[in-house]
């Protein structure tokens, strides 16, 4: 195991409670736990291999606590993402407030992460639309507006889960394939941050 | 409570060489209780212990912040066995709960008037108001709310509710005002501890500026103990926002809401509490050891040892809030308050069971001023690994430390040794051979490390296990009390009989069946000794090793 590699790392960020954890959970294990909420303690990381056209790529999850209290700490686990799916809670709109801090909080120290704007719990809209707590075009417009994907997922039922990080795999890919021809030959990419080892993070 | 109480004479001394060699090194022996000097006891590791030395909670009422602990003048005072170095003032608590809204600042003179050792509220000077406010909740003043065992809150200093065991904070803010005022009254000094006899309830509280923290118990437990448990909360919120931060943020903002830092980490301080009520560790100071044959518990403590990294400080691997193993840096102590706080942080949560966890924790008898980085995996269902860094980038290292172990564990053929172990965490008592004994603690001193069976017949309910906890808190606290400390003591209950048995080398407990006599049960202590001597490999860590 030891100096597994990771293609890309992705870091989930968004208010406590909106569905990040479960989210990983639906991408990584298919499937959705019920129980009682247990918040995340700092950040779990989770490694998944995925194939893109033939590719395998490797997905390095950071899932982070939502909590306050971690915030400070933040940087540690963003650090150097190329993506980061930031989440709200389609029927909290608290929650899409706390999403426009973190995309602000990327734009100004990660410029090179990707932002995939991500509402949540989109199976409780399916219940009773009334429960939807921002207007879809509004979050669109501001998607447009940061150059951000959007998507509405459920981890309950699965929907736009797959869609979701597949979608983050392809896009690393593409940039690769992008940066190859752009930056010519001879560049090893791995010494370009942009391929992160286990084994080799000190800094 | 009956209690036959015996101070040093008139205990019958199983072995009348075991007075106390006062620093003469005695060789590990095979004598069943080969002195009573620390590091030959039973369970005393060869080279030296993995923890702080504690020799009791005592220890924990020094701040971490250096300071010298300020204690209350009464402290040391008290000359009644029952008594401990706390102000006590005598009341029915619930019903001064009651009469104190609305009119603390009434009070508050009087008491300054009264404020002589002990406090005197008699219904005449507290005057009854009846009138509640407003505000509190119907639900607070339920019967439900009022019958359980021992109510918890801490506020800030400025009144403001931070965590309240059971009910809203919100709901019982009132009730916090109340405390409030009864702590600025109480309160001379910082650092503090005081308590409220009352009928039925003890009320004690301990004051940690900027945090205040309450006891109401109706528990058997000596305020000691119960400041003991406050004292562990109070520590549990340091190793989440650090002492240093504590501070600062109520040095910028006195009426600050923490309850927004500590949002979500309510589960973790109930955990502790609901711990403490049913896990002899934090009463006795010490940890479990998981019992396994020690050629193994050797085999896994070296791949542990060997996966080292520069940042690692602690490898700590766990079973259940039992240790398998711990490795150290060679200069660096844990304190069992920092080991008790990793467990019950691990035991808190199901969310460590996925993925791998990197979280700030700071361990503040160690260093109250800075966090950690705690790597958590579990190996397996029920072992968890915990390597703690001194390098919050570090993660990658970290991780790659867990599968070099974990890749250790195979290429060494132990992984299957351990899981079997895993299975039987427990012993019988039976295996001792002493009939009537139904239970026991024992502690190794020099160690840290205690073992006890498995807690069987009649103790199977919930409430006789916690009846039978509560029988050792007795006993602990009247070994313990620091104005009259005892060293043997024999209880004899209509249920069971106990004797407890404290050394500088050694702590033991003992229940026995209420037949038995009490010259058949300072016998057995010598039979058990003898026993725990024989199977000290395999209930202790004799070899701990480090980086
Ligand atoms: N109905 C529904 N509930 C969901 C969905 N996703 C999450 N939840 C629930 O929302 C709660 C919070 O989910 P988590 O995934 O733990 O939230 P989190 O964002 O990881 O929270 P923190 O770790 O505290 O930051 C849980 O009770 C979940 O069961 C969803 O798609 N549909
Ligand atoms: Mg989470």
């Amino acid at each position: 195991m030891s100096g597994q590699r990771v293609d890309v790392k992705v870091v989930m960020l968004g208010k406590e409670y909106v569905g990040k954890t479960s989210l990983v959970e639906r991408y990584v294990h298919n499937r959705f736990l019920v129980g009682p909420y247990q918040n995340t303690i700092g950040a779990a990381f989770v490694a998944k291999v995925m194939s893109v056209g033939g590719r395998t790529v490797t997905l390095g999850i950071w899932d982070t606590a939502g909590s306050e209290r971690y915030e400070a700490m933040s940087r540690i686990y963003y650090r150097g993402a190329r993506a980061a799916i930031v989440c709200y809670d389609l029927t909290d709109s608290s929650s899409f407030q706390r999403a426009k801090f973190w995309v602000t909080e990327l734009q100004n120290f990660e410029e090179n992460c990707r932002i995939y704007l991500c509402g949540t719990k989109s199976d409780l809209l399916e219940e009773d639309r009334k429960k939807r707590g921002i207007d879809f075009h509004d979050v669109q417009d501001y998607a447009d507006e940061i150059k951000a994907e959007l998507f509405e997922t459920s981890s309950k039922t699965g929907q736009s889960v797959d869609e979701l990080f597949q979608k983050v795999a392809e896009d690393y890919v593409q940039l690769m394939a992008f940066q190859v021809m752009t930056e010519g030959e001879g560049v090893d990419l791995s010494q370009k941050n942009s391929t992160y080892f286990y084994s080799c993070c000190h800094h | 409570m009956a209690a036959d109480v015996h101070k040093k004479k008139g205990w019958e001394v199983p072995n009348g060489s075991l007075v106390p060699t006062d620093g003469q090194p005695m060789e590990r022996s095979e004598s069943p209780t080969p002195g009573l000097v620390q590091g030959t006891e039973p369970g005393a590791g060869q080279e030296g212990g993995m923890f702080v030395h504690t020799r009791s909670y005592e220890d924990l009422t020094s701040p971490e912040d250096g300071d010298v602990a300020s204690r209350s003048p009464e402290e040391g005072r008290g000359d009644q066995a029952d008594q401990t170095s706390m102000a006590h003032i005598s009341k029915d608590f619930s019903e001064l709960s009651t009469q104190l809204t609305g009119m603390a600042l009434d009070l508050e003179e009087e008491m300054r008037l009264s404020q002589e050792n002990e406090m005197d509220l008699s219904p005449q000077t507290a005057r009854r108001d009846s009138a509640r406010s407003e505000k509190e909740d119907e639900d607070v003043t339920m019967e439900a709310w009022r019958m359980h065992q021992k109510h918890v809150f801490v506020l800030s200093e400025a009144g403001k509710p931070v965590y309240s065991r059971y009910g809203s904070e919100e709901a019982l803010s009132s009730t916090m005002g109340v405390m409030m005022a009864l702590v600025s009254f109480l309160e001379a000094e910082k650092n503090a501890i005081r308590s409220i006899h009352a009928d039925g309830y003890k009320v004690v509280f301990v004051r940690r500026s900027p945090l205040v923290l309450v006891a109401m118990a109706r528990t058997r437990q000596s305020e000691q103990e119960i400041a003991h448990e406050l004292l562990y909360i109070y520590y549990q919120i340091l190793s989440l926002v650090t002492w240093t931060q504590l501070n600062h943020i109520f040095q910028q903002k006195q009426n600050y809401d923490l309850r927004r830092l500590l949002a979500g980490s309510e589960r973790i301080t109930d955990n502790l509490l609901d711990l403490m009520a049913r896990d002899p560790s934090f009463l006795m100071g010490a940890a479990r050891s998981l019992p396994m044959a020690a050629g193994l518990r050797d085999t896994v403590s070296t791949c542990l040892q060997q996966a080292k990294a520069k940042s690692l400080v602690f490898s700590i691997l766990l079973s259940r809030n039992q240790l398998v193993s711990l490795v150290r840096r060679k200069d660096q102590f844990l304190h069992p308050i920092d080991l008790h706080l990793l467990f019950n942080l691990i035991s808190s949560s199901s969310s460590f069971r996925e993925g791998e966890a990197w979280t700030p924790i700071c361990l503040p008898k160690f260093n109250s001023s800075g966090f950690f980085h705690a790597h958590i995996s579990y190996l397996e269902q029920d072992l968890c690994l915990l390597l703690v860094s001194t390098d919050r980038e570090d993660f990658f290292t970290i991780s790659d430390c867990k599968h070099r172990f974990q890749e250790r564990l195979r290429k060494r053929g132990v992984s299957h040794a351990l899981l079997e172990a895993l299975r039987t965490p427990f012993y019988s008592v039976s295996q001792v051979g002493i009939p009537d004994l139904r239970h026991f603690i024992y502690k190794s001193k020099s160690s840290g490390l205690f073992t006890s069976p498995e807690i069987e017949a009649p103790y199977v309910s919930e409430e006789e296990k916690q009846r039978l906890l509560e029988l050792y808190q007795y006993l602990h606290s009247r070994a313990h009390n620091s104005s009259r400390p005892l060293k043997n003591i024999y209880f004899t209950g209509p249920s069971e009989n106990l004797l407890a048995w404290v050394t500088s080398a050694f702590e033991l407990y003992m229940c026995y069946s209420p037949l038995g006599t009490k010259a058949a049960a300072v016998s057995a202590v010598n039979k058990l000794m003898k026993w725990i001597r024989r199977e000290e490999d395999r209930l202790f860590i004799l070899t701990p090793q480090t980086y």
